[in-house]
């Protein structure tokens, strides 16, 4: 693709002038690093890092039909949600297949009435919104909104992300707790400042408009100096989500995966009445899957890839969907789907086809890294 | 591309960027600083068996970036010699110092005809401008 039909951030010159590896991604031009991948990864993991994510779709759902509709398209239950909640959850076909996965923030009523942030992956942002279009049933009093266009997000993540928030005047005790959203300025700009994010680390999602964003940009990177905060690209993005075990949809999850076969089944709402995929669900909940989803450890220096034969005791059990170094943790992990009769209690070990060669690995609990609580 | 002026002059390199470097009667076989700079940070190498023979062409190795994997392909048909056992534990070896302590394997009994039939340095740097 031509660099010139790529959408841009309003973000982009910055990332330029900070030397960044820019590419095509998702349509956008977006950056891939500025530094080393495992210098950023470990800055992610130890101090605290800006991303800039606006690929990402970003819808508003408000009015009085809107929690119906949300209820009828997310296995989450959403009348459960209190203003200023987020909610990791997907969209499922009737077959309980993926659509996207994404986050529902519940924002602040207006006008007497809901007000829904919906945050949804770059690839998957014309599909979803078409979905949610088609499903509205004509409802009046439902206003959807696509503000990817005008509006930015950017990810502070990292152990000292509360503390850049705090140097720009928004205070620890006024931070949105985790999985939690507030409306609110950030040196008297407008923004929507979400405790969530993609990284494995505590962190905010910042959504801005494109006006404020670049002056939000320099500000987190002056006041997060002493913090050691650098720019991190999408490359250290992805290593950091692996990491953390988090699927990424398009290779972890797709419209083939459910949520429960996909290790989702936290999310969703047992006792929740009709929703689309319901049925599919339900089923795999009480009487389980015929695959399932694992978290595999290297136990030599190869490095698994997406589509990597899976084998035990000499047969093959299923396939990676993921697979990478991790940076953090010094060795190379994968994740998958193997067939249900296949033991996968961490320890059990399993065989992965690298290159026409097998090297051994081990199923290790998910997720890989998991943050002290500090 | 700057990157390449510290290019050794009597180097000779394939369209799949792997350069050689004769050293006597042995070939030294490595991957040009063009493209250790494309893949970026190199996480891990795996390297074919000493005595093992190739033709041009074939794949005798994999780098690995963290991204992405990719083989490595004979600029000229021999048998393996010696291997750069430090790339196991240093494989950023070959983003720091490609043509010296980031050399991949020696090759022996090598073909002189592919080697002609490989690119001068300058003509490789004509060929990655384009």
């Amino acid at each position: 693709m031509e660099t010139k039909e790529l959408n841009k951030t309003a973000l982009s010159e910055k990332h330029i002038g900070l030397n960044a590896k820019m590419v095509p991604f998702a349509g956008w031009y977006m950056p891939l690093q500025y530094d080393k991948i495992t210098t950023e990864h470990v800055t992610v993991r130890e101090h605290v890092g800006i991303f800039d994510v606006t690929h990402m779709g970003k819808f508003k759902v408000s009015g009085e039909d809107a929690m119906n509709l949300l209820q009828r398209l997310v296995p989450q239950d959403v009348s459960k949600m209190e203003e200023g909640k987020a909610v990791y959850t997907q969209f499922c076909n009737p077959s309980g297949g993926i659509i996207d996965d994404l986050i529902i923030y519940r924002l602040q009523n207006k006008n007497n009435t809901y007000s829904f942030l919906l945050i949804v992956n770059a690839s998957n942002a014309k599909k979803d919104f078409d979905w949610i279009i088609t499903n509205q049933n004509d409802s009046r009093s439902i206003k959807i909104q696509n503000i990817s266009a005008e509006n930015c997000l950017i990810a502070v993540q990292g152990p000292d992300a509360t503390s850049v928030l705090e140097e720009l005047g928004l205070p620890k005790d006024q931070q949105p707790k985790t999985f939690y959203v507030k409306e609110t300025k950030l040196h008297n700009m407008d923004c929507i400042v979400a405790r969530t994010g993609y990284t494995g680390e505590d962190g905010f999602e910042i959504l801005i408009s494109n006006d404020n964003a670049g002056k939000l940009w320099d500000l987190l990177l002056s006041k997060g100096q002493k913090y050691g905060i650098k720019p991190i690209g999408l490359a250290a993005r992805d290593t950091l989500r692996l990491e953390a075990s988090l699927p990424l949809h398009g290779n972890d999850i797709d419209e083939t995966t459910t949520p429960i076969e996909a290790g989702l089944g936290w999310t969703v709402a047992p006792d929740k009445s009709d929703y689309l995929g319901k049925e599919i669900l339900s089923k795999q909940m009480s009487q389980g899957t015929s695959r399932v989803f694992i978290c595999f450890k290297m136990l030599s220096q190869a490095i698994p890839r997406k589509d990597c034969e899976l084998f035990q005791d000499g047969r093959v059990i299923g396939d990676t969907t993921s697979g990478s170094i991790a940076p953090y943790l010094n060795c190379s992990v994968g994740m998958g789907y193997v067939d249900k009769s296949a033991n996968t209690k961490p320890g059990d070990k399993i065989e992965v086809l690298i290159r026409n060669k097998k090297y051994p690995a081990e199923i290790v609990k998910r997720p890989f890294y998991k943050r002290k609580k500090r | 591309m700057a990157q390449n002026i510290n290019m050794p002059e009597n180097i000779r390199c394939s369209k799949s960027h792997e350069y050689i470097i004769v050293e006597g009667d042995a070939a030294k076989v490595g991957i040009t600083k063009y493209a250790a700079d494309q893949l970026g940070e190199i996480v891990y190498v795996e390297l074919p068996e000493v005595g093992a023979k190739f033709n041009k062409g074939e794949v005798f190795g994999t780098v690995e970036s963290v991204k992405a994997a990719s083989e490595l392909y004979m600029p000229i048909s021999g048998e393996i010699l010696e291997l750069n056992d430090d790339l196991t534990s240093e494989p950023e070896l070959i983003n720091e110092d490609c043509y010296n302590r980031g050399w991949i394997v020696k090759v022996k009994n090598f073909s002189r005809e592919d080697l002609n039939n490989t690119m001068s340095v300058e003509d490789y740097n004509v060929y990655i401008e384009e």
